[in-house]
């Protein structure tokens, strides 16, 4: 399997704050790729270098082969990545479907000039992302809240939005920034199944995650950080076995004392 | 050669005081963290109050540098209560759009209460020139450099030395943590508005000494000046807007040199440009804070 | 089916809006028959061209949420333009029109480019500067643009022979750049580029993530709102006969921007609400006519208090916003808006 995305040697330093420092990662095509590490570690800050929202201090990031370290969030997007928030960044007062439709920004072509004389190319457009945003939101089980307000829907079905219109890019790869977060266990076994069946479907998905059962359940690869730095990467089991991840979560003293591992 | 040292000194002067309306236009954005489009209007206010008391109580360079300094600063608690108070949780916009109204307020209504023409300014200081060869300085611009160091040294001084300027720069680096170390961050805002605009006002008098005019409508240009120059400093950072102002006064004076004194406005505008597009963030080091 | 932008009133959609719109423009074709006071077709005009110019500005202001508060710069570029086409060049006034809204676009270009990657207090003081610095220039340069004295007896325009002189002829001009205006701005407002530029008002950073060009959109929208000024100023050269610089001062870029914040952003109703309300109102204010920018400027801080959207303005918008952080992490149990 070829290596979808690659991190190289990635560090980023706020002033004095080192927030990730050499970090290396790969995720392989077809892969749910985790990303764990305690709270402050550096994940969201790490996909932020990913998804082109900070440049790295130094390092470099390979998308396809590529190198797109110093392309701007909008390129990125364009060349296949597509990513969600931490704190979920919906258009709170657009609806559901009118959230998804701005996802197929890339995909469609109507300038201003096909605008105003309302040609072919525009009409296509809009019947387009009519069309494929209500697939969408079926396929993801949303299409009888399309036109509710996106502000107006319960924590869960949000986060599915947000999923829902990263898709609308049809990207070679999903970031995922805590998409369980704040989910009882039923919704979160319930996206667990969704994603899983995205990787069916052939999305290649990084997800960031604290919840363990969710990780250990449905990564093939997990990448651990702490205090910015690397401490291991692998599959679950060689992720749970490994000293350095425990010391990281449990503590020296535990570990030690031949604790919790 | 002669002609272009004193012309050198007047940018030293003007800079100067467009240094200390940068200087209040940093304490206010760091303090209270929303921007303000007023703080020409308050300039202006600083200006012709110390008109009317050099005209009420004599030629008094301290009288008139505590009515200017005391009438913007009352008038700073007004645009507080109105703009501030109640925004600090909403969309950045709003206060903005707020201080906007309030600048066309100040200026309107200065407009229909000192009259809309021009003012000449009372003459405060003996028209003194001390030469030196082929240069000279004059006590006018002697004493505006003067009060603006002595000004800027007190308020050094406050920031590093008194209880209140250490709570004041706290609450500029972090209202929450703030308010968590029990510093009352309303009061300490509020506080923060004053000085910057009252530090804002006393510019107001030296422009209108310097210029020997005043009149309603100055308070767009030097608004757009304080803000030029405090950009240096990415609007937040005392000493960087204070060099600002002084790089923003050289250059003005030496552009006029150049072109005609109508074109002054312009070439302050250059130097906003020219800041923005080659470093935006300005000068000053922030260590450790995230974007 | 079309793309319902925020704020629209369902009601008004589909027959009823056709219809209503029609009603509307066929007693706006016949007023000047049936009240052809020149004074009253004065205020018309009036209104007409306010609306062109708070409906440019709401779309730069409204809906990419960019900040402009130098309109008045725009207005003078097209004033000026029209002027100098028409008398230096004799380019015909329907030729010189457009071209006027090109070079206001080309202006509004140049301004926006370069605080386009940065926050929007900075785009604002730029614009400030710039609606100054070109009022300076037309007062200064008098070899171009006559300084202070301004330039007059601009030739009226010519409409297959007939030469466009009174109020009531001119009436027809502004009703047909007006109606103009905003079908053209409606059909682009709804299409993928008005949504882009919505998208990046309500979460510029979500908006790049999905592949919006932001730095483009935005460059695109100021360019827009720009040349529409250009055209106001360019119809309305000819119809004072009479321009100079002391007319495109900042006190009337802030007279646009209070018409825009009283009457609505982001809908295309809501600046035409404030172009007629502080018309009226100008009209009703003449005799304590010095107070008029107060009322105006109490009116915008009223306003940001109890209505930060404006009377008709898009309420659902990040512009009607009171209270930021309105994203937390919700409780499990659904929580009450607004706690």
């Amino acid at each position: 399997m070829p290596v979808l995305l690659e991190a190289h040697a990635v560090c980023k330093y706020f002033g004095g704050l080192k927030a990730v420092e050499k970090v290396d990662m790969q995720v392989m095509e077809g892969d749910i790729h985790g990303i764990i590490g305690p709270n402050g570690a550096g994940k969201t800050t790490f996909f932020n270098i990913c998804s082109g929202v900070y440049k790295p201090t130094s390092g470099a990031i390979t998308f396809q082969g590529e190198d797109i370290t110093r392309l701007t969030p909008e390129v990125i997007a364009r060349k296949g990545m597509a990513r969600t928030f931490q704190n979920i960044k919906l258009f709170k007062y657009m609806t559901v479907l009118e959230n998804v439709k701005i996802g197929f920004h890339i995909r469609t072509r109507t300038g201003m000039a096909s605008a105003i004389f309302r040609n072919a190319c525009y009409r296509e457009d809009e019947q387009f992302t009519e069309r494929k945003g209500m697939e969408i939101l079926e396929r993801v089980g949303l299409a009888e809240v399309r036109d509710t307000l996106a502000s107006n829907l319960p924590y869960g079905l949000q986060r599915k939005v947000e999923i829902a219109r990263a898709l609308a890019l049809d990207p070679r790869i999903l970031l995922l920034d805590e998409p369980v977060a704040g989910m009882n266990p039923i919704e979160t076994r319930q996206l667990s199944e969704f994603i899983l069946k995205l990787k069916g479907d052939g999305y290649t998905i990084v997800v960031i995650e604290h919840d363990m059962k969710f990780v250990m359940g449905t990564c093939d690869r997990v990448l651990v950080l702490n205090f910015g730095q690397k401490i291991c990467e692998g599959t679950p089991d060689q992720v749970r076995q490994d000293p350095g991840v425990n010391e990281a979560y449990f503590g020296k003293g535990l570990v030690a004392g031949g604790g919790a591992a | 050669m002669g002609y272009y040292l004193s012309q050198l000194i007047n940018g030293v002067c003007q800079g100067s005081i467009y240094a200390l309306m940068a200087i209040g236009f940093s304490v206010v954005m760091g303090v209270v963290g929303l921007v303000t489009f007023c703080h020409g209007e308050i300039i202006m206010l600083g200006a012709f109050a110390s008109y009317y008391a050099f005209a009420w109580a004599g030629n008094n360079l301290l009288v008139g540098i505590l009515a200017s300094f005391g009438a913007s600063a009352l008038v700073s608690v007004v645009v507080y209560k109105v703009c501030y108070e109640r925004f600090f949780d909403a969309p950045h916009h709003i206060s903005l759009l707020c201080t906007i109204g309030m600048s066309m307020l100040l200026k309107n209504l200065a407009q229909i209460i000192f009259g809309p023409n021009f003012k000449p300014m009372l003459d405060v200081l003996p028209n003194r020139f001390y030469g030196f060869g082929q240069v000279g300085i004059s006590l006018v611009q002697l004493t505006v450099i003067a009060t603006v160091i002595a000004l800027s040294l007190l308020l050094f001084l406050f920031f590093n030395k008194t209880r209140w300027g250490v709570q004041l720069r706290a609450v500029s680096q972090d209202r929450k943590a703030a308010t968590m170390m029990g510093i009352n961050v309303k009061l300490t805002s509020l506080l923060g508005n004053a000085i910057g605009c009252g530090l804002g006002g006393v510019a107001g008098m030296l422009l209108a000494i310097y210029y020997q005019t005043l009149i309603a409508t100055m308070g767009g240009a030097a608004g757009m000046k304080a803000f030029s120059a405090s950009v240096l400093g990415g609007m937040t950072d005392v000493p960087s807007a204070a060099a600002g102002g002084l790089v923003l006064g050289v250059i003005e004076n030496l552009g006029i040199t150049f072109t005609s004194a109508s074109f002054r406005d312009i070439f302050a505008f250059i130097f906003l440009l020219g800041v923005l597009m080659f470093r935006p963030e300005g000068f000053a080091r922030k260590q450790g804070s995230r974007p | 089916m079309t793309f319902t932008a925020p704020g629209r009133a369902p009601w008004f959609q589909g027959r009823n809006r056709a219809i209503g719109l029609s009603l509307l423009l066929l007693l706006l074709l016949c007023f000047p028959q049936i009240y052809p006071k020149s004074y009253v077709m004065g205020v018309m005009c009036r209104i007409f061209m306010y609306a062109i110019l708070t409906g440019s500005l709401n779309i730069i202001n409204g809906y990419s949420g960019q900040f402009n508060i130098g309109h008045a710069g725009f207005f003078c570029v097209g004033a000026y333009a029209e002027a100098l086409f028409a008398m230096k060049i004799g380019l015909s006034f329907w030729l010189a029109l457009p071209l006027a809204g090109v070079l206001a676009a080309l202006i509004g270009l140049v301004v926006s480019l370069p605080t386009l990657r940065l926050r929007g207090i900075y785009l604002a003081i730029v614009t400030l500067g710039a609606s100054e610095i070109i009022r300076l220039l037309a007062l200064n340069w008098e070899g171009l643009t006559g300084g202070p004295m301004g330039i007059k007896g601009i030739p009226s325009p010519m409409f297959f022979g007939l030469k466009i002189s009174r109020s009531p002829q001119y009436y027809y001009i502004f009703l047909f750049l007006a109606v103009l205006f905003y079908l053209v701005t409606d059909r682009v407002v709804n299409s993928r580029v008005g949504r882009a530029w919505v998208s990046i008002r309500e979460d510029e950073a979500a908006a790049q993530s999905l592949g919006v060009e932001t730095a483009r959109y935005k460059a695109m929208n100021f360019m827009y709102g720009a040349f529409w000024a250009g055209v106001a100023g360019a119809a309305f050269a000819p119809y004072f006969k009479f321009i100079s610089p002391d007319m495109f001062s900042l006190d009337e870029g802030f007279n646009i921007l209070s018409m825009v914040i009283i009457g609505g952003q982001g809908t295309l109703v809501g600046p035409v609400v404030g172009a007629v309300i502080v018309n009226f109102l100008t009209e009703v204010l003449r005799p304590v006519s010095q107070y008029r920018m107060v009322i105006y400027a109490l009116l915008i801080i009223g306003m940001m208090w109890v209505r930060p959207q404006g009377l008709v303005g898009a309420s659902n918008s990040i512009l009607a916003e009171k209270k930021a952080g309105f994203w937390r992490r919700k409780p499990r149990r659904p929580a009450a808006k607004g706690a």
